[in-house]
């Protein structure tokens, strides 16, 4: 097996342009065989609104635990799983976790011994850095039949960056950090199935079809194995939860789930700026006026002002503005960028409370 | 360092191909080297944001859109002393503030744009800042298809000391686009446009750009985003012309200003078929039926050839022609190649003519003051019989009507051509032959205003439109008709519309009336003002309502406050399809607001010269995106609070006239006035109208509503 590898990683394209006499060996041959039987394909009974039945998903157990994607065909009263070799079983998703876009589902029957990945040592290997190459297993399409290995493509991590994505007008799930890819490998159906590197090693999730709300272009993305997300309890406590101790806690069947209806509350502070009518879609938020006596006259803002950059991120519209600020509560401090006339300028703002007599809207 | 990298890979090739004993790790060394040339290029690639600016039209696969998304995009530094060239793309939508992010430095600062490269689609900016780092490139005798290429972008990541967005690809191709880009398969989109491209050791090799070889605006090419067809400029042709940018004037494509005989670029020999007046080639003596035989020296069979060589020039570089005009082989030297838009004005003689005459020539409605006609004595009543530039020696023919016949010719010539013309006086009946010097049609002159007459005579048609046209074959007689009592066996099918007669004949119904498209599934409104008259020729508006105002009260309102007199007075028809989206109109949607147009144009008499796409905010925006894509159908475009983001060129035998207003209260007010200035520019009949103390509102109850329908009046203008 080592031999094999060195054999496998020494003949690259390169040399195959040069030598095209040399074995009919791969760089990716032998990884992609390896992960493929780590890979299961997915089925839900139907579709709606034209998305598609089936997807993809990563095996974490030789029981049958299987991670993907916290998508729409999970809520299928029958849910099938295809193993690589078109073994075929019934799966139960076992929990959620709409803020990290992932869910457990296990196969419904005795299985054991089946190839998985073990998650808890990839998941603590270091990240993947931008330029690292990677393949991207998914049943995009649904181009493999249900006995066929699953699509397997190549890319690099294009970058590290938040996910701002949409489908239609919703936003997508998760908002922390993801790998963009420069391969096309986003497509119907490839949602949940695994991104490795070079030597099949998992990095993430291959997430859904989205938009982008910086370029409305498709984009293409995996959700790190490493992701993090805040929960916000019943109770009002937010905890932090990573991708590996949900896997962990879902497989020993003790996760604690959220519930998938909570709502996010408003709880913003009053910071008494009053920007330009919102008169176009994407009004630039321009200071028209500062309440006196407000946090923002105290941090000097003036009329004609305009805020560029909210903590660090851009605010391109009054209405994200109003988003962003809505999630702010009083007593916290927030950075501004504000343009006045041709110079850029930081404000700190320490929001209050709302003032009593006048709710703000 | 750089060098050993090299030399392992290199010693790392020789020794797979030697054995198989190999310890390195091919594709490790490559992940590595990619990661270092981008780390190499890094502090070079900056993020730029724009605020403010306007919506935009691209093309995506399920045709045009509307592009929502507005993030930051991507430049490359070119003068250590705060230069930075960015793709056109990235600014189409006229933004009010850019703010440039240095890898290093904390905060963004302010940029000016400095200048547009219209023929590469390139932009420079300029921030004040020094000591900049610029990255080395890749002469373009050293970039050859099959090498790798990795493609940046600063879109996604906005934190500066992190590296840009990576690509990795190959080079597809040298010398795209004629002549003019590289292409690749790295992934290119407006994640990086405006970024570099680079190859293994850190060496810039283009700037990213959304391209296509069939489109010249900003937008063309965006399509195929992420497709693994990708374009760059070559960093050093972007280098060559980095101190004309600067001098701050926008670079134009340079043309010969010749159309060739047949529109086959490949497999004939390139005959010239229209010399355009004032153009290099007419300056140079150039003719129809000249054939080139070499450009600047490389010998040339095809028109193809001729655009890969002057694809790649600008407005005022010189080039070097030899043609064969007849046996002989003649030579042009440094010829001064000028800009498309100096080409193409269009020609005004300065009448209005009487509309649905059936008699051969063209009666005169209306002589505009100061314009050609005047000068030449025409008055109103006299008819044109003959016309031509040497002499009046062409005479019409009754195919089409006289105005159609008299403008389709006129199409074909340039300002300041002079014609001859000989009419038929309205007083005695006696014939003269005058002549006139055509000037540009007015509106399509940068820095002068048109404004529309207060005054236009009330006859404007001799209510004879259902007849059968006269004709100049004797061969042909034309059928007596009683105007009053068309009989539809009498008339000629090919002339006239059956639909419309049957209309006629069922005594047609006027007011609002709710129709479908012929397929069924889409609605429109059709209002028919109640002294309409089938013999005489109505203009037609197409309302697009602004997002969300399409209910009963909106169309009452609209037509009964605003419109029902107007269409009385001035012979107008409207139309008012409805928008699928809620949020208001996509460009797809052209295809059933057409299905509308077509059908009402079955249904009624309705002049061709004056179908008018009308609109308020994205609806406005949706009637120039209309007028620029259909301009077979449309011929005027009438838009308020909407600016123009893409200006295509003008086409002689399709002439679009654009009217814009704006509320003087309206943020994009000045953007919208840029328009009209854009438009001129590349000779498009344009006006542009501020309401005072407005913001993005209607015309209803301003002087400009009137004038509207006045311009709607004189669109069929000669």
């Amino acid at each position: 097996m080592e031999i094999r590898t060195h054999k496998l990683f020494g003949i690259g394209c390169l040399l195959l342009v040069i030598a095209p006499t040399a074995p009919a060996q791969q760089p990716f041959t032998s990884v992609a065989e390896e992960v493929n039987r780590k890979v299961v394909k997915l089925f839900g009974a139907g579709g709606f609104k034209g998305l598609p039945s089936y997807g993809s998903g990563i095996l974490i157990s030789p029981k049958g635990h299987i991670l993907t994607c916290n998508n729409h065909i999970l809520s299928s009263t029958d849910l099938r799983v295809h193993l690589y070799d078109g073994r075929f079983y019934h799966a139960k998703v076992l929990f959620r976790e709409p803020e990290l876009d992932v869910a457990v589902c296990k196969i419904d029957d005795e299985v054991d011994s089946l190839p998985h990945f073990d998650f808890a040592k990839s998941a603590a290997q270091p990240m993947a850095e931008v330029g690292d190459w990677l393949l991207a297993f998914s049943n995009c399409f649904h181009i493999a039949t249900r006995d066929e290995p699953m699509t397997v493509q190549r890319g690099v991590v294009a970058a590290m960056a938040e996910l701002r994505g949409r489908r239609g007008v919703f936003d997508a799930a998760f908002s922390g950090e993801v790998y963009f890819i420069d391969g096309i490998v986003c497509n119907p159906g490839a949602a949940g199935g695994p991104v490795t590197n070079r030597k099949g090693e998992l990095l993430g999730v291959l997430g859904r079809e989205l938009k982008s709300t910086q370029t409305d272009t498709w984009i293409n993305y995996a959700i790190p194995i490493q992701a993090k997300a805040d929960i916000q309890r019943e109770e009002g406590k937010t905890v932090k939860i990573d991708m590996a101790a949900f896997v962990k806690e879902s497989i020993e069947g003790k996760y604690r789930q959220s519930d998938p209806n909570k709502a996010k509350k408003d709880k913003g502070g009053y910071h008494g700026i009053i920007l330009v009518a919102n008169a176009v879609g994407a009004t630039p938020p321009y200071v028209e006026e500062i309440m006196p006596g407000s946090p923002a006259a105290q941090a000097g803002l003036r009329p004609d002002d305009l805020v560029v950059y909210l903590d660090g991120e851009l605010v391109p519209s009054i209405r994200l503005f109003r988003d962003v600020m809505r999630q702010v509560g009083p007593g916290q401090e927030v950075t501004l960028e504000i343009q006045r006339v041709n110079r850029l300028l930081t404000v700190k703002l320490k929001l209050g409370d709302q003032p009593k007599e006048k709710a703000s809207k | 360092m750089k060098h050993q990298k090299v030399m392992i890979l290199a010693a790392a090739l020789l020794l797979v191909g030697a054995s198989s004993l190999l310890a390195q790790d091919l594709n490790d060394q490559l992940e590595k080297a990619t990661k270092e040339a981008a780390r190499k290029v890094a502090p070079s690639v900056v993020q730029i944001v724009t605020l403010g600016g306007t919506d935009i039209v691209v093309t995506g696969a399920k045709g045009a859109t509307f592009r929502k998304a507005l993030g930051p995009t991507t430049g490359l530094i070119v003068g250590t002393d705060g230069y930075i060239i960015s793709s056109s793309f990235n600014f189409i939508n006229s933004p009010t503030t850019i703010l440039v992010a240095i890898p290093g430095r904390k905060d963004p600062v302010p940029a000016k744009r400095i200048a547009t490269d219209k023929s590469r689609m390139l932009t420079l900016l300029k921030v004040d800042a020094n000591s900049l780092p610029v990255p080395a490139f890749v002469p373009n005798k050293d970039i050859i298809e099959g090498q790798w290429a990795i493609a940046l972008g600063r879109t996604l990541d906005s934190k500066r000391a992190h590296p840009p967005s990576v690509s990795l690809g190959i080079i597809s191709a040298v010398g795209r686009i004629w002549g003019k880009a590289i292409q690749t398969d790295a992934k290119v989109s407006p994640v990086n446009y405006g970024g570099p491209l680079i190859d293994m050791e850190g060496r810039v090799q283009g700037i990213l750009i959304p391209a296509s070889p069939t489109g010249a605006d900003d937008t063309a090419g965006f399509e195929w985003y992420d497709s693994g067809i990708g374009f760059a400029i070559p960093m050093e042709d972007v280098l060559a012309v980095l101190p004309r940018l600067k001098e701050g004037k926008d670079l134009q494509k340079g043309t010969l200003g010749i159309g060739m005989k047949t529109p086959d670029l490949y497999s004939v020999l390139p005959e010239i078929g229209k010399v355009a007046k004032d153009s290099a080639a007419a300056r140079a003596g150039l003719k129809p039926g000249d054939v080139i035989t070499e450009v600047d020296g490389k010998p040339v069979i095809r028109m193809a050839q001729i655009m890969h060589i002057l694809g790649t020039k600008y407005e005022g570089e010189k080039i070097s022609l030899k043609y064969k005009r007849g046996d002989k082989v003649l030579e042009a030297a440094n010829l001064e190649l000028v800009s498309i838009a100096a080409v193409t004005a269009p020609p005004f003689l300065g009448i209005l003519p009487m509309r649905d005459d059936p008699k051969l020539g063209v009666e005169i409605r209306y002589v505009f003051a100061k314009g050609p006609a005047e000068a030449a004595g025409l008055k109103v009543g006299d008819r044109i019989v003959k016309y031509g530039t040497g002499a009046a020696d062409t005479a019409f023919t009754g195919d089409v009507a006289g105005r159609a016949q008299l403008l389709n010719w006129l199409n074909t010539l340039a300002p300041g051509t002079e014609i001859r013309l000989e009419v038929a006086r309205k007083d005695g009946g006696k014939s003269d032959t005058v002549a006139a010097k055509l000037e540009t049609l007015p509106g399509a002159m940068i820095g002068q205003d048109w404004v529309v007459p207060d005054k236009l005579p009330a006859v404007a048609s001799l209510k004879r439109a259902l007849e059968p046209l006269e004709s100049s074959n004797p061969n042909v007689k034309p059928a007596k008709v009683d105007p009053a009592k068309v009989d539809p066996a009498k008339v000629d099918p090919a002339k006239v519309d059956p639909a419309k007669v049957d209309a006629d004949a069922k005594k047609v119904e006027t007011g609002l009336i709710k129709r479908n498209t012929p397929d069924g599934d889409h609605k429109f409104w059709v209002f028919v003002h109640e002294k309409y008259d089938p013999n005489v020729a109505h203009a037609l508006v197409v309302w697009l309502h602004p997002p969300g105002k399409n209910k009963e009260e909106d169309v009452e309102k609209f037509i009964d406050r605003i419109w029902e007199d107007l269409c009385q007075e001035h012979n107008i028809i409207l139309i008012g399809p409805a928008s699928e989206n809620e949020t208001g109109w996509l460009p797809s949607d052209a295809d059933y607001v057409l299905a509308a147009v077509q059908d009402t144009m079955k249904r009624y008499t309705i002049d061709r010269q004056r179908v008018v796409a009308h609109g308020l905010g994205v609806g406005g925006q949706m009637a120039i995106h209309l007028g620029f894509n259909h301009r077979d159908v449309i011929r005027g475009v009438a838009a308020v609070g909407a600016v123009v983001t893409q200006v295509k060129d003008t086409l002689a035998a399709q002439r679009l006239c654009f009217f814009l207003a704006g509320g003087a209260l309206d943020p994009i007010v000045k953007t919208i006035a840029e328009s009209r200035d854009k438009l001129v520019e590349r000779k498009f009949s344009a006006m542009f109208r501020e309401m005072p103390e407005r913001g993005r509102e209607y015309l209803d109850e301003t002087p400009q509503l009137r004038e509207l329908a006045r311009w709607i009046e004189t669109l069929d203008k000669q």
